[in-house]
């Protein structure tokens, strides 16, 4: 109770501090250009407002084209090519900075304002130590590399631990000394009377605590008076042993500070060597690096698995909460936005739709774009989604066709069945062989949606292929209607190409960009030698009715269409030679909510009104429970949980799946309740 | 619930200036459909694309002025000379220019204006059958090897190498010496392709290698396609892009090869009018007479020019990089 108090006190001050202080960055009336080849100026963001305040989480949310990452990149004064800033004013700490030049630009960034960019994999100069990247960044502003900087929000709401703090008390522990404190440390504990388990334990906290290049010396004294040694003599030891880190030192603690296990070997490693998910922490270790006021970040963890967002965040939270930085981060979930910002700005083509407490928005959306973003997006409260069709029927109807599926269900048989599938890859360099797929067993019903969830690296895909017969399964059976797949070839093979059809993930890739939309459309029917040119056409106008496009589409080329617009040609692709069973392999990952949603309708529709069987791959739980009956659980290769869909999430059997579901950002939370 | 009202409650007496609630007023952002497909937009394709931005590119506009007037001169010499290249007479040798002669006599006594209009012929025909035929060949042996791999593309990418490792002059001479009183041009064509496929099928094997692993393939193959197929109908046509600009910019270069075989003496006979020749036989009057060695010589550089900087343009309008995804 007291430490809720306490919170609230601290909020209480915060809050103060905050309206004193005013914003930290104030963008007024914003507008973008970007100026193409013919003097045509297309507006990017027009006249956006938006604030933020310093210690503040403010999330701008919007889909692709919306204008969010160019309002940032403005503010950044990093607008690519030919944009520009043609009107409106961004303050950073009261001072107008839009008509700043470069020069002036290079003066803020870094020591002022920090970037965390979007795609980590091209944002890191694959030539050189992460080590040496971190660095880049402290010499370019000259950092102070042996004493902390705070800002002031962070000295002011700190103000109630310590007295007023010396310069001298942010100096960092460097490794050398380290050892030589530990062993102060102990003895002044010996001395203290603290002995036996106690003494252990609060040895192994400093340990654990004390990393060179991040800890300061008041730290040190502070834990030390906590462990029980007088405040002479931990202020005598602190001074004594903490006197400053070297260069080496403080890339380390940047990088433990951004939760990266063992920091000081993995600043010598370069980026190749790391994962999405490390390679995110060393960005935001130079995001960080020159402790700037206010940090924005770019959807900084759209490209990474969901249980990996969530520990990344939560420590850019805690970090950032510790150091007074404001985050002004850029995501096109809304989820993420709900849960970790107070504010909210809502973008769509280039101008603010609406903006206001992020909960407030969230959960009494007034815009109807607003509106239409919440109905969409997918959170653990929604519901699987109900064909429209169904929608139209009268209850009784529904009812009935409810109870009619559930009989199919039960007594349907399995129209795909995978048992103890096992693929081995052979990894270069080494001799032992990786098991991608390690026994695994499930079966698809008739007319229903199997979901293989999993992270990257789980082996879903590969399970996916091995349905698809395009990779050879090491061991273990795929059958298909009773018949092993592993069987077909030639004439049956193609009878079975006809009934399982793939929807790939990529849908800039899966697309010839040479064809046509009618002869990607086409094409099936040609391999399969199906009617001639006019029933063909007749077929393909039919298709494009089906997933809902416009037939002047035809003669169109897969470039002068949006990603969920492919999406859509790729699944009347797959419906072309009437398929029993479709493959959708993480088939709506990169769209946006909206488009995702709408992709997700048409094949819950063409699952009503055809009895198709999906198998769904995909890493998004939310999405799972939009469109899946039943979910397979992969992890690493195994398949860790099989259960109904309702099962799965209201009582998951193993901690893996209860991580995979906590994980889902703003799960928690109900969204649009009006 | 209750706790919920206090916290909004508290909530929103927590709002900073400038953080109030704000919803735009309707009107202000027309909301369309989602994800509707624009219909008013022209439509384009890659080859369609390339073609708008060479036309307007003008080093396009200028060599393509240049390549028709080139070749209707090579097509049809008759036009703008009614005399026998090959028709000299001795007692004309080194005449300045007259009318009807702009350019001259050369030592031999015979018209340097209807000499370089007939060379154009044979020029022009090198360089382009051996573009032809060396894009045929190259691309044929790049895909192969890129397309199947392993053993394949071993096998073939060490045929390329020893190919590659022959000097094309060197490797010129030496088999040039075996036909030296032929004065078809196809030998020319066959040596020059001999030594010159390497190029273009060290592109297209990769050009392959790289459309071979995007997802449409496989798609096509999940579709019942087979590779063979995949090959000619999704691979090759993505590849083409790269290997077109290659084809193109090299047949300058065929063209200058064929006048350096021919200035050498192992190319044309003297008999077959071309510019290597002629420049060849100027070239030991030089210093009395430079006219004689500049028109064939600025007829070569002209052709040339043209044809690099066609190429040029076109490797703008294809390039991968700039081409819109």
């Amino acid at each position: 109770m007291s430490e809720m108090n306490s919170n609230n006190e601290k909020s209480d001050k915060l809050f103060e501090m905050q309206r004193e202080q005013g914003p930290i960055l104030e963008v007024k009336d914003l507008k973008v250009d970007f100026t193409t080849g013919n003097n045509h100026a297309v507006h990017a963001v027009r006249d956006a407002s938006f604030n933020v305040y310093p210690g503040q989480w403010v999330a701008i949310v919007g889909e692709s084209g919306s204008g969010k990452s160019t309002s940032a990149m403005a503010v950044l004064g990093l607008l690519p090519g030919t944009g520009h800033v043609v009107g409106g004013s961004i303050k950073l700490e009261g001072e107008e900075i839009s008509h700043y030049t470069r020069k002036q630009y290079e003066q803020i960034l870094g020591d002022k304002m920090g970037l965390v960019p979007q795609d980590p994999m091209s944002n890191l100069n694959p030539v050189w130590r992460i080590g040496t990247q971190v660095e880049e960044a402290l010499k370019a502003n000259h950092m102070d590399i042996s004493h902390e900087k705070r800002s002031k929000l962070a000295q002011a709401l700190a103000g109630g631990g310590v007295a007023v703090k010396s310069e001298d008390d942010e100096t960092f522990i460097g490794s050398k000394e380290l050892p030589e404190l530990l062993k102060a440390a102990q003895a002044a504990l010996n001395e203290a009377g603290v002995t036996g388990d106690g003494a252990k334990n609060k040895m192994d906290y400093f340990t654990k605590e004390w990393v060179p290049g991040s800890e300061t010396r008041w730290r040190v004294a502070d834990d030390l008076i906590k462990a029980g040694v007088s405040d002479d003599k931990a202020w005598q030891i602190a001074k004594q042993y903490v006197t400053g880190s070297t260069m080496t030192d403080r890339i380390a603690g940047l990088l433990e500070e951004a939760g990266l296990p063992d920091a000081a070997t993995r600043a010598r490693q370069y980026p190749h060597e790391f994962s999405g998910g490390m390679l995110q922490r060393a960005l935001i270790a130079i995001g960080l690096a020159c402790r700037p006021d206010l940090l924005i970040a770019d959807e900084p963890t759209s490209a990474l698995d969901v249980t990996v967002q969530k520990k990344i965040l939560d420590h850019l939270h805690t970090l950032t909460d510790e150091l007074g930085t404001a985050v002004l981060f850029i995501t096109h979930d809304l989820g993420l936005a709900a849960e970790r910002a107070q504010h909210i700005v809502v973008m769509y083509k280039g101008q603010v739709v609406e903006s206001g407490p992020s909960l407030d928005v969230l959960q009494h959306p007034q815009h109807p774009y607003t509106k239409r973003l919440v109905a969409a997006a997918p959170s653990l409260a929604s519901q699987r989604i109900i064909s429209a069709k169904e929608h139209g029927e009268n209850a009784d109807a529904l009812m009935e066709h409810h109870a009619k599926g559930e009989e199919t269900l039960e007594k349907s048989e399995h129209i795909i069945t995978v048992s103890h599938l096992t693929k081995e890859f052979k990894l270069p360099r080494k001799k032992e062989m990786f098991k991608a797929v390690d026994d695994v067993s499930f079966s698809v019903k008739r007319g229903t949606t199997l979901a293989i969830v999993g992270e990257s690296g789980s082996g879903k895909s590969t399970v996916a292929n091995m349905v698809l017969k395009l990779l050879k399964p090491t061991s273990g059976t795929v059958t298909y209607e009773g018949k092993d797949i592993s069987e077909f070839e030639g004439k049956s093979l193609l009878d079975f190409r006809r009934h399982v059809q793939p929807v790939f993930q990529n849908p800039y890739g899966s697309l010839d960009p040479m064809y046509s939309i009618y002869r990607s459309i086409e094409e099936p029917l040609r391999i399969h030698k199906i009617g001639d040119k006019k029933s063909r056409e007749q077929r393909v106008r039919e298709l494009l009715d089906l997933v809902k496009m416009p037939q002047s589409v035809m003669q169109r080329y897969p470039n002068e269409l949006s990603g969920g617009q492919r999406q859509r040609i790729a699944v009347a692709r797959a419906m072309a030679l009437n398929p029993d069973v479709i493959v959708c392999d993480e088939a709506v990952s990169a769209l946006d909510v909206l488009v995702q949603d709408q992709v997700l309708q048409l094949l819950n529709d063409l699952q009503a009104e055809r009895g198709l069987s999906y198998l769904f791959i995909t890493h998004d739980l939310a999405v799972v429970r939009q469109i899946a009956d039943e979910v397979v659980v992969m992890q690493k290769g195994k398949l860790v949980e099989h259960a109904t869909t309702d099962e799965v999430f209201e009582h998951p059997q193993k901690q893996y799946t209860k991580d995979l579901l906590d994980a889902i950002p703003g799960g928690h939370l109900q969204l649009g309740l009006d | 619930m209750s706790d919920n009202t206090i916290q909004q409650a508290k909530a929103s007496s927590r709002i900073l200036p400038g953080q109030e609630r704000y919803v735009a007023p309707a009107g202000k952002v027309e909301l369309q459909d989602v994800d509707s497909v624009d219909e008013s937009m022209p439509a384009t394709n890659m080859w369609a694309d390339a073609w708008r931005t060479l036309r307007r590119n003008p080093l396009f506009i200028v060599s393509a002025i240049l390549i028709v007037c080139i070749i209707f001169v090579a097509l049809f010499p008759g036009v703008f000379t009614h005399r026998d290249p090959n028709f000299c007479q001795l007692d004309h040798s080194l005449e300045k220019s007259s009318p009807g002669h702009p350019f001259g006599y050369d030592t031999q006594g015979c018209d340097v204006f209807t000499r370089t209009v007939y060379g154009t012929r044979t020029s022009l025909s090198v360089g382009i059958l051996t573009a032809i035929l060396v894009v045929i060949f190259g691309s044929v042996i790049g895909a192969l090897g890129g397309f199947f791999g392993g053993w394949v593309d071993a096998l073939l990418s060490r045929f390329t190498d020893i190919f590659m490792a022959i000097p094309m002059l060197l490797g010129a001479i030496v088999v040039l010496q075996m036909f030296r009183t032929s004065g078809s041009i196809w030998k020319i064509v066959l040596v020059l392709t001999l030594f010159g496929w390497t190029q273009t099928s060290r592109i297209a094997r990769s050009a392959v290698m790289e459309t071979k692993n995007l997802e449409f393939n496989t798609a096509a193959t999940a579709l019942g396609s087979t590779p063979g197929r995949n090959l000619l109908r999704h691979i090759m046509p993505n590849s083409f892009a790269s290997i077109i600009v290659i084809g193109t910019t090299s047949l300058g270069s065929y063209i200058v090869s064929e006048a350096t075989l021919s200035f050498l003496g192992i190319g044309l006979p003297t008999t077959t009018v071309s510019w290597g020749g002629d420049i060849s036989n100027a070239q030991t009057i030089l210093r009395t007479d430079p006219s004689v060695l500049f028109y064939p010589s600025a007829a070569l550089a002209i052709t040339v020019l043209a044809f690099i900087m066609m190429g040029d343009a076109v490797k703008d309008a294809l390039d991968p990089k700039s081409r819109t995804a």
